[in-house]
């Protein structure tokens, strides 16, 4: 593996007032900077605003150094310096556009480009391509290349990713990703010089949940997405972290999806027209409910909630259940990541309870990851024994240990006692069993003894609850439901799903002559089984509230506008209220914010998280819960690769996915690809 | 203390006339001293004796804080606890609490 040992991370922002008296003056053109010592020459010309080129540098990769663009000459040294790892010295003169520099640079991308094949016109990279964008500023005008080129096979990694390996410069970047932030050993080098080539070396697969990153980091058109070459489709799985995303759209389509801090991918078939009846006048208090699922924004759901209330029903249900004894959903903090998701890299201790944030949350995984391998981070689990892409220590998957560990008999409670920073969390999925309502007792136990051991500061949070599903805390932070048990007690006349596929409730549920009206853009299982269907918009075509796991409220904005007679949830449920004679008192998408802010006002504080608090309190109350622990062993429900890719909606409409789970279980072979040159 | 014989007075009423509580708070302005005091003093009293009644409390920071009180047919109703101590916080908890929607 190419690998040159990690600049250290000294160089980050979190420097004390001390750091600055060994601050180190070095020039760049002549220009005097202050440096911490440990900063690279790129790094330096950066804080300058000077970009050096380069391709196998990436800021959040260990440096490999082999690419060679980034030659700089420094003042009165006799060789060029590869700035990407070379650490400052004090009185450097960086010379960032002296004859020698450019010169390098010319000399380095001539010899990239001499094996370089003539693919532009038809390459998936043109005019984003790191190559053709250096080459025009930094490379010579003429060439000098009479010879031949070499090829290389194409390999096959998976349905996700196209190869077109003859592309490849070898910046290592995919290598370096693949073993150290996807933690999946399964690319490297093969062979050296002009017969080096980059693959799996054996017909294998890179199977991990994070593959398409590398898609995006290729500095040429060597790994392209498969599903957006030459077509019109892009797919997708939505988690609770809310990572950040670009959508890319053509007409009216979203054609790709690119990262703006992390990944997500979208592909759909939108319902298209509406049926408009409504059976709502008249149907009063229990008589109607409703259930909202996985992907519905905020402003939807309060809507629903107004609507439903003036009809005098509570009985709105979220499909994810969360326990309801105790303090249930009364005190934020019960529900919440509270270390959050930075938090992740300053703790010590990590206890996972029944989760597997491998695939339920791969960016909270990769963090997780990231802080194993730099910050010594020791992970135990309690639940079923899963490839989490680091080591852990494997405490057991029963109930058993984790009462154990709760009553302070387990042998883990001396590590955790001596932990300065632990982190306790909790999967949704095992607060969806039966005795959730203990499992949640047990773990707030846990969280709550070792805050109190010693060491561990007053403002450190150490419960957490790892969301799967994107719309459950702002469900829970509007005052939702938990889970459909309202519904099966009082089963209503009139039930409205809003985007609710999970298959909690069905007719056999609900009285014989019940009306189901189906809201969402992806139905599946909900849409079957109503009686009306009113198309709404997904997440890409609306101005819509997400709150992550976190409790992070976050906008998504229109990308393509809705196809056929959609709309955004939230506009039809008022259209609604006014046939039923209930109108809701708002007509923009302000006001509507202006009503999330007087329910809960954190839903409006964008991008932000707020600190929520009252442990002492939740902990009193889930003290008086009287529930015992089933035998049952804590298994999260996705457990290998081939779980990942259809656990929505959205995904589960997807070709591109059903591929992938194809891939994962058949072996990439099995998956029909239409050669395309 | 005057908040604590409210909350007893108050015992399992809350869902006699409302369905739901919202508490709005800050975390550290001294404006929501009282609430926060009320809370860590009250809440789980209050709690214990209506276990099914929702008591959202939502803390946010720089916001005034305020009790929200929402009857049946969705009428709301909010009364402000800038700069009141605990004790006016039960007492304003209790006036919602006995109005009529």
């Amino acid at each position: 593996m190419l690998r040159l040992p990690a600049v250290s991370r000294a160089l980050a922002v979190r420097t004390s007032a001390r750091a600055s008296s060994n601050m180190v003056e070095v020039f760049v053109d002549g220009k005097p900077v202050m440096v911490e010592p440990g900063t690279t020459v790129l790094q330096t010309c950066e804080k300058v605003g000077v970009q050096i080129p380069r391709f196998c540098y990436h800021d959040r990769l260990s440096v490999a150094g082999n690419c060679r663009m980034c030659l700089v000459e420094i003042e009165k040294a006799p060789k060029p310096v590869a700035a990407c790892a070379m650490p400052v010295m004090k009185g450097w003169n960086i010379l960032t556009n002296s004859e020698k520099t450019r010169k390098a640079r010319e000399g380095v991308m001539e010899f990239l480009l001499s094996n370089h094949p003539l693919d532009c016109p038809i390459c998936d990279q043109g005019g984003e391509c790191d190559l053709q964008d250096q080459s025009m500023m930094f490379g010579a005008d003429r060439s000098r290349f009479t010879e031949g080129k070499r090829a290389v096979e194409d390999k096959n990694i998976g349905p996700l990713i196209k190869t077109i390996m003859t592309r490849c410069i070898h910046c290592t970047r995919c290598v370096r990703f693949a073993s150290e932030v996807a933690g999946v050993e399964d690319l490297g080098t093969t062979g050296r010089g002009n017969s080096m080539q980059i693959g799996t070396y054996v017909e294998k697969m890179f199977m991990s949940e994070l593959s398409g990153n590398v898609i995006d980091l290729c500095p040429v058109g060597a790994l392209t997405s498969k599903p957006y070459a030459f077509t019109t489709e892009s797919i997708d799985v939505l988690d609770a972290v809310g990572s950040n995303i670009v959508v890319s759209t053509r007409g009216g389509e979203v054609m790709r999806i690119l990262p703006r801090l992390n990944e997500d991918l979208l592909k759909y078939e939108n319902i298209l027209s509406p049926f408009t009846h409504t059976h709502l006048q008249g149907v009063q208090g229990s008589e109607v409910g409703a259930i909202a699922g996985g992907m519905v924004d905020a402003e939807a759901l309060v809507a629903l909630k107004d609507l439903l209330n003036r009809l005098d029903s509570d009985t709105l249900c979220t499909e994810e259940i969360f326990p309801m004894a105790g303090a249930g959903t009364d005190l934020r903090s019960n529900y919440l990541l509270n270390s959050r998701i930075t938090g992740i890299e300053e703790c010590d201790l990590m206890l996972l309870v029944g989760t597997n944030p491998r695939y339920e949350a791969p960016l909270f995984n990769a963090r997780v990851r990231k802080s194993w391998l730099h910050n010594e981070l020791q992970v135990a689990m309690v639940g079923h024994k899963v490839d989490l892409s680091y080591s852990y220590n494997h405490l057991g998957e029963t109930t058993q240990v984790l009462q154990e560990i709760a009553a302070g008999t387990h042998p883990f409670c001396k590590v955790l006692a001596q932990a300065k920073k632990p982190v306790v969390v909790v999967g949704s999925s095992a607060l969806q069993r039966e005795d959730g309502a203990a499992i949640f007792k047990a773990v707030s136990t846990i969280a709550q003894n070792s805050r109190a051991s010693s060491g561990v500061e007053e403002g450190w949070k150490v419960l957490n609850v790892l969301h799967r599903v994107a719309s459950q805390v702002a469900a829970l932070d509007l005052g939702y439901k938990r889970g459909v048990d309202a519904i099966r007690k009082n089963p209503p006349k009139v039930l409205f799903l809003l985007g609710a596929d999970a298959d909690c409730i069905t007719r056999a549920d609900l009285p014989k002559d019940s009306f189901i009206i189906y809201q969402g853009h992806h139905g599946d299982v909900g849409a079957v089984m109503a009686d009306v269907i009113l198309p709404g918009a997904a997440y890409t075509e609306k101005n819509g509230t997400y709150v992550n796991t976190e409790g992070r409220a976050q906008q998504t904005r229109v990308a393509v506008t809705a196809p056929g007679m959609a709309r955004e949830d939230w506009k039809i449920l008022r259209a609604i209220s006014e046939l039923a004679g209930v109108t809701l008192p708002y007509d923009t998408v302000d006001e509507v914010r202006r009503r999330l802010e007087e329910v809960s006002p954190n839903l409006v504080r964008y991008d932000d998280v707020e600190e929520s608090n009252y442990f002492k309190q939740a902990h009193e109350l889930s003290k008086a819960v009287n529930q015992s622990l089933l035998a049952a062993p804590l298994v999260p429900p996705q457990l290998t690769v081939k779980d990942f890719y259809m656990t929505d909606p959205i995904s589960r409409a997807s070709q591109t996915m059903a591929k992938c789970v194809k891939a994962a279980t058949e072996g990439a072979a099995s998956v029909d690809e239409p050669s395309i040159c | 203390m005057a908040a604590a014989a409210v909350v007893r007075g108050i015992g399992s009423n809350l869902s006699k006339n409302l369905r739901e509580v919202r508490l709005h708070l800050c975390q550290i302005s001294a404006a929501s001293q009282g609430t926060r005091d009320f809370i860590e003093q009250h809440y789980v009293t209050l709690k214990t004796a209506n276990p099914e009644f929702p008591i959202l409390i939502r803390e946010c920071s720089g916001v005034q804080p305020v009790l929200w009180a929402r009857y049946g047919f969705g009428k709301e109703h909010s009364i402000s606890l800038d700069n009141m101590n605990a004790d006016q916080v039960a007492k304003a908890l209790e006036s919602v609490v006995n109005a009529k929607p």
